[in-house]
């Protein structure tokens, strides 16, 4: 469905992404694994038109992709930025009523699709409460509704469970398998291994700006010759033991 | 169009919601611009303007050492004077030299005037009472209006005998032979002499006074009760016919310097209010919002184009509550011409929204914004003549020239005109100043557009 061929971005001399490759399918969920620094925003940053690749192409449905320079390329895209990405003074309800009219949500839909977003954060109950009166896990359930509202084929979530307790998280994760299985394609970014194993169909293990592997759990084990192996010893593996701070 | 209109309006619409909300931020938009506008147009007018709109007063504190009949006369003569303001009070307790003195050094006056013991005998005896005067120097402009009080009451109280007296001073300053000063006094003595003598006061004096007995050829208060008004008669040394000449369109009690500090402080009011307006884009960018509206299948620029609305909205809403406000307290004429006032402050709104956005658009930071708009908006201020009349001093060309690129100068022009000329907005003074506000708001929205593209936007 989206196709990544050869994405290159670069911050001065500093290349964040250095000739990736890669391809998120149609109704899948992709998991983005990779250490800090390793490129993973960046990408996200460049799919979701916020930088424009020096290099590369972005592909969707055979067609070219541009998201930086073409305003309805970007419809087809549903972001759910690292941080919570919400207006504290505002209730769930106005920020999702808000987001939605930005998005082209019609206004004769709108209210339906406020309600279903509300559902799927589970805060029907608190819809009229300002943002700045919630948990951590709330914001982050509300952050990844605000997305949905347009109905986007696509959702890039850039590691979406950051921070929240575990009822949250596994609330977080009933809504994406859904989303999933609804036909949506999710692109996820993550360090957290249970959360790629439980959720992600196939993951591209990154380093250093570049693709080192792609594969399911298993097909990852196997390429690096531990077939069985968890993905924490396969991502090891891959990326060598050295601290990554940066 | 509506691509762009649709989610612009959605952000305007948003960005006042939040507004609204927030309490500080209406503190800082309204209650504070209203609280500064009373207190600096009650200040001026206080300080340079006299409360009803006229001519303004000088402090002069009075320590009367003698106590006399005379001396307090005197001190109520300077009292009637209206460019005046006598210390103590009449029902304030007298002020002692010490306490004088003390006061002086502390900054809280700046002309004490010591009447002698003696004072009243003095005058009684046709001499001419010798007095003291204790003063900051620093208070030039307070001086001429004391000296001129000082003049006139100190003619009264003597029956215009120091006349002949400042005279020969004069005259000896001047160069005359002694014997020329002679005979110059002798003759002003006499012609003073005359003119007491057509009054038929030389015997009517009151014995403790020295003033002629009340409603004895006084007026109007302002001679010192002596029937000789040396305010009236220094004024009319010119032949000068004065005639009044109110434009119909100004308020009739309205002081320049209320008219000027008003619209000063509405105008650096709006400045600061708009900056803080325009700067939630740098906000949403700290807060992670702006990466998600710039993520949206809208067009970008609808982005800038919300913020441009709501700033220009909330300039519009502050503009109508000042100045209902400054019209409800100072009856400044502010709705005598609505038409007006409507053009100006659309000018005015559209101006100062461009400056905004230049600025949110241009700066890295939110502080380095407040720190650049602060800096920015004090200096149009200050140069432009929102704190001061600048436009009315002879200034030299580089001042002049720095004055005319500020938008403070161009709103202060379209608003005096409004208020104190009585012009139109289609008059060329007025029609100039909306044009060069115009000019402004397009050449710097047009850059802010740029900026956002080069500096806001990712790269």
């Amino acid at each position: 469905m989206l196709e990544v061929c050869d994405l290159s971005y670069a911050y001065g001399d500093h290349v964040a992404v250095d000739g990736m490759s890669f391809t998120l399918r149609r109704g899948e969920a992709l998991g983005l694994l990779g250490p800090n620094g390793a490129g993973k925003t960046t990408t996200f940053s460049c799919l979701a038109g916020l930088r424009r690749p020096r290099s590369g192409e972005l592909r969707l449905e055979g067609r070219t992709f541009l998201p930086f320079a073409c305003d309805t390329d970007r419809a087809v895209l549903g972001l759910v930025p690292q941080e919570v990405s919400l207006y504290a003074d505002l209730t769930a309800r106005e920020n999702l009523a808000f987001f939605g009219r930005i998005q082209g949500v019609a206004p004769e839909e709108l209210d339906d699709r406020i309600a279903a977003a509300l559902t799927l954060a589970g805060l029907e109950d608190r819809a009229d409460h300002r943002i700045a009166t919630f948990s951590g896990g709330m914001k982050r359930r509300l952050n990844l509704a605000v997305a949905t509202l347009h109905q986007p084929p696509i959702l890039l979530l850039d590691e979406p469970t950051v921070g929240v307790d575990p009822h949250s998280r596994h609330h977080l994760f009933a809504a994406l398998e859904r989303l999933r299985d609804g036909g949506a394609s999710l692109l996820y970014s993550t360090h957290a291994m249970e959360d790629a194993q439980r959720l992600c169909d196939r993951i591209v293990v990154l380093d250093h700006g570049r693709v080192l592997a792609v594969g399911t759990h298993e097909e990852l084990a196997a390429g690096v010759g531990e077939p069985g192996a968890d993905l924490e010893t396969v991502f090891l593996h891959l990326t060598g033991r050295s601290l990554r701070d940066s | 169009m509506s691509r762009l209109l649709r989610p612009a309006a959605a952000i305007a619409a948003k960005d006042l919601r939040l507004f609204f909300r927030d309490r500080v931020g209406l503190l800082l938009a309204f209650l504070m611009p209203a609280a500064l506008v009373l207190a600096f147009g009650f200040m001026m007018q206080k300080a340079f303007g006299g409360e009803d709109g006229g001519m303004a007063r000088a402090e002069l504190w009075v320590v009367d050492q003698d106590g006399s009949a005379a001396s307090r006369a005197f001190v109520d003569d300077l009292r009637g004077l209206a460019m005046l303001e006598v210390r103590p009070a009449p029902d304030d307790a007298p002020l002692s030299l010490e306490g004088a003195e003390a006061s002086l050094r502390k900054g809280r006056a700046h002309h004490v005037l010591v009447l002698p013991r003696g004072f009243g005998d003095a005058l009684a005896a046709g001499e001419l009472p010798e007095l003291r005067m204790l003063r900051d120097p620093g208070r030039s402009l307070e001086d001429t209006l004391v000296t001129i009080g000082l003049s006139s009451a100190y003619m009264g109280a003597t029956q215009g005998r120091a006349w002949p007296a400042m005279l020969g001073r004069l005259l000896e300053q001047s160069g005359a032979s002694p014997e020329a000063v002679r005979s110059a006094v002798a003759a002003a003595e006499q012609t003073r002499r005359l003119m007491e003598a057509a009054l038929g006061r030389n015997d009517g004096k009151d014995a403790e006074t020295g003033r002629a007995p009340e409603g004895d050829g006084g007026d109007d208060g302002q001679d010192g009760g002596s029937g000789l008004d040396f305010t009236a008669f220094m004024r009319d040394m010119v032949p000068l016919e004065v005639e009044d000449r109110l434009p119909p369109e100004r308020a009739a009690n309205l002081s320049h310097i209320v008219a000027q500090s008003v619209s000063g402080l509405v105008v650096m009011m709006l400045m600061f209010g708009l900056v803080r307006c325009a700067t939630t884009l740098l906000r949403e960018r700290d807060s992670g919002t702006l990466d998600r509206l710039l993520a949206a299948a809208s067009p970008r620029d609808a982005v800038l184009l919300g913020k441009f609305l709501f700033t220009a909205a909330s300039g519009l809403l502050q503009l109508a509550v000042l100045f209902t406000f400054a019209e409800l307290v100072f009856h400044v004429g502010m709705f005598r011409d609505p038409v007006t006032l409507l053009v100006l402050s659309l000018s005015l709104t559209a101006a100062v929204t461009a400056f905004g956005m230049l600025i949110a658009t241009w700066a890295r930071s939110l502080e380095q914004a407040n720190g650049f708009a602060t800096l920015l908006i004090l200096v149009m201020s200050a140069v432009g003549g929102a704190w001061f009349p600048v436009q009315l001093f002879d200034m030299p060309l580089p001042a002049e020239v720095a004055m005319r690129l500020t938008l403070t100068h161009w709103a202060m022009t379209g608003y005096q005109g409004m208020l104190w000329n009585g012009l139109g907005w289609t008059s060329p003074t007025l029609l100039t100043s909306i044009g060069v506000l115009w000019a402004f708001a397009v050449g710097a929205s047009l850059l802010a557009r740029r900026l956002f593209h080069r500096r806001v936007l990712p790269a």
